[in-house]
């Protein structure tokens, strides 16, 4: 599937060339930014005809200039720019964005990028503030990788052995209205948002009408398989009249199963149609979710607008959160989709279902604030940002930014990346 | 939060009466201090409120998110007396008026009145201004003023 859907992207994406170079036609040329003659662009352990997996981390590197983030106007500076898959752009002109082109304005020197099973080309050009390439242009040479077609096996991570998830109220056989709301329970297992990496501990997947997929890689994405990698412990579920199969399936960060795999029993579910149940399911829905917590909007997150994830950052530092879809107020205060901040530092997610603790690694926003300075040993750490209401409990969905990793200090050894 | 500011197209006109009716209701809080004036509420020397995004000088689309950073005090909703806390209000090519008195509520004065930190503006292509003034339960400046730069955007 996810072939086909990059194919229609290049598709669409070839018809904006097309109809972008007429406009660059018109456009003037812009002035390009001189470079040095010795300036150099490679990609890092990657060679032409390399074989490579679908999910790939790609690595750029620079001789004879600098990196600067788009914007920054430096001699001798610019920032990287990946082409996949198509011709050099006008030289004389900003290099289009788009799925083609991926720009890394802010001065990245890797990217993850998901390619479809087959051959593509990927070639590297740099390009100044103004996103216009130097002159003499610095490009890499364009080197050609194979994405092979299965999913890449991916490492299990390890699960408690009498760690389970079931469905609290739902039965074998059950009758259910065609809109419901189904609720995922676990024991012996935290739960932690997709991308954040924790021992014993992951996020739901639902799989309706479908067998379990391969354990050892990722759990596919589509109507059959749900993903919950947010954290959620209940969805609302519109299924057609007729018999229909749930089960339940944990898994980690990159939604992976555990191993030995976390999973419920496969049930039956009965799907009545719509006038026999439809007062019940009218029901006004409650003020508190079914879970007790407070509810907060489905499409509300927290992130870190300072720092970024795996960077590099001084002992005293400002953290700064971002918050979308919902409003900040001081703790104590009810009003709804509302919430305040709370940073935890080197610590795991704490229960979702409890009031965050309060000690030196979770740090309480109690008065709405924003951002917060702190000081840190030198050495890697890891931030996580997390809103809680009125009572400092987690939302329902809990409101969690990722668990990103950061350094102090002076620069170490490039650790593997995860 | 979106809204659409000052655009002839019509299916924005339905958001922007929703806009005013919740302002509307906002308004009886704010009459009787409006009246007398009451005192205002102290805020830290060292509080200011700033741009993450966009920046000045910027060229921005027009239709593009404003994330809000406060340093040295906290949000909370409109309403809610707390010191060293009040809640954002993004003024778009207007000046703020006397600190004295609540910021009025129009399509240039943008109260985010649930503790949003960040607000999602279309805007007409063109040149315009954004400044954000951060007002206490009763929709009115603290004392000093905590305003940031009146920045200049490029919307194209």
């Amino acid at each position: 599937m996810r072939g086909l859907r990059l194919h229609l992207i290049v598709g669409v994406t070839a018809v904006f060339a097309a109809t972008a170079s007429i406009g660059f036609a018109q456009e003037r040329a812009r002035p390009r930014s001189p470079a040095p003659a010795g300036a150099k662009l490679t990609f890092v352990d990657l060679q032409n005809n390399a074989r490579i997996a679908s999910k790939t981390t790609i690595r750029f590197a620079v001789s004879g200039m600098e990196i600067a983030p788009a914007g920054t106007v430096r001699r001798n500076a610019g920032h990287h720019h990946l082409l996949i898959d198509t011709e050099l752009p006008p030289l004389g002109q900003p290099i289009p964005s788009d799925f083609n082109h991926l720009h890394f304005g802010g001065g990245q020197s890797e990217a993850e990028i998901l390619l479809s099973p087959g051959r593509h080309t990927l070639q590297l050009l740099f390009a100044d503030h103004d996103h216009v390439p130097h002159d003499p242009p610095v490009i890499s040479e364009k080197i050609i990788v194979e994405v092979m077609a299965a999913p890449e096996e991916k490492p299990r991570t390890a699960a408690a052995p009498n760690a389970k998830v079931f469905f609290p109220g739902l039965q074998d056989g059950a009758v259910i209205p065609p809109r419901s709301l189904v609720r995922f329970g676990q024991e012996n297992i935290a739960i932690a948002p997709a991308g954040t990496r924790q021992d014993n501990a992951g996020h739901h997947h639902l799989l309706v009408d479908t067998e379990l997929p391969p354990l050892d890689r990722e759990i596919p994405s589509d109507f059959n398989h749900l993903h919950f990698g947010r954290g959620q412990t209940e969805t609302e579920l519109t299924l057609p009249p007729g018999e229909h199969t749930l089960q339940l399936l944990f898994a980690d960060h990159e939604h992976v199963p555990h191993d030995p795999p976390v999973m419920s029993q496969k049930i039956r579910v009965r799907v009545q149609a719509a006038s026999v149940t439809a007062p019940a399911a009218a029901a006004p829905p409650p003020a508190r979710a079914a879970s007790g917590r407070t509810p907060a909007p489905n499409d509300a997150s927290v992130y870190f607008i300072y720092p970024r994830d795996g960077t590099r950052i001084f002992a005293t530092s400002t953290i700064r959160f971002g918050l979308r879809n919902m409003g900040v107020a001081p703790a104590g205060v009810v009003r709804p989709n509302t919430g305040h901040h709370h940073l935890l530092v080197d610590v795991a997610t704490p229960p979702l279902d409890v009031a965050i603790p309060s000690d030196l690694n979770h740090i309480h926003l109690g008065n709405g604030q924003t951002e917060r300075k702190i000081t840190l040993p030198p050495g890697e750490h890891t931030l996580q940002l997390i809103l809680g209401d009125d009572q400092h409990v987690p939302h329902d969905p809990p409101i969690m930014s990722e668990r990103i990793t950061i350094y102090v200090g002076a620069p170490a050894k490039r650790r593997p990346r995860r | 939060m979106t809204i659409g500011t000052r655009l002839p197209a019509s299916r924005h006109h339905a958001k922007a009466a929703t806009l005013l009716l919740l302002l509307a209701a906002l308004a009886p809080t704010a009459a009787p201090v409006f009246a007398q004036t009451s005192p205002r509420q102290p805020a830290p020397r060292n509080a200011i409120v700033y741009f993450h995004y966009p920046l000045d000088g910027l060229r921005v689309p027009e239709r593009f998110t404003v994330r809000i950073g406060l340093k040295e005090m906290g949000v909370a909703p409109a309403g809610i007396d707390k010191p060293g806390t009040g809640h954002h209000h993004l003024l778009i090519d207007t000046d703020p008026g006397p600190p004295d008195q609540p910021i009025p509520s129009d399509y240039n004065n943008i109260h985010l009145g649930n503790g949003q930190t960040e607000v999602v503006v279309t805007l007409p292509k063109g040149t315009h201004t954004l400044q954000l003034l951060l007002g206490d339960h009763t929709h009115t400046p603290h004392q000093p003023p905590v305003m940031s730069q009146k920045i200049t955007v490029y919307v194209r």
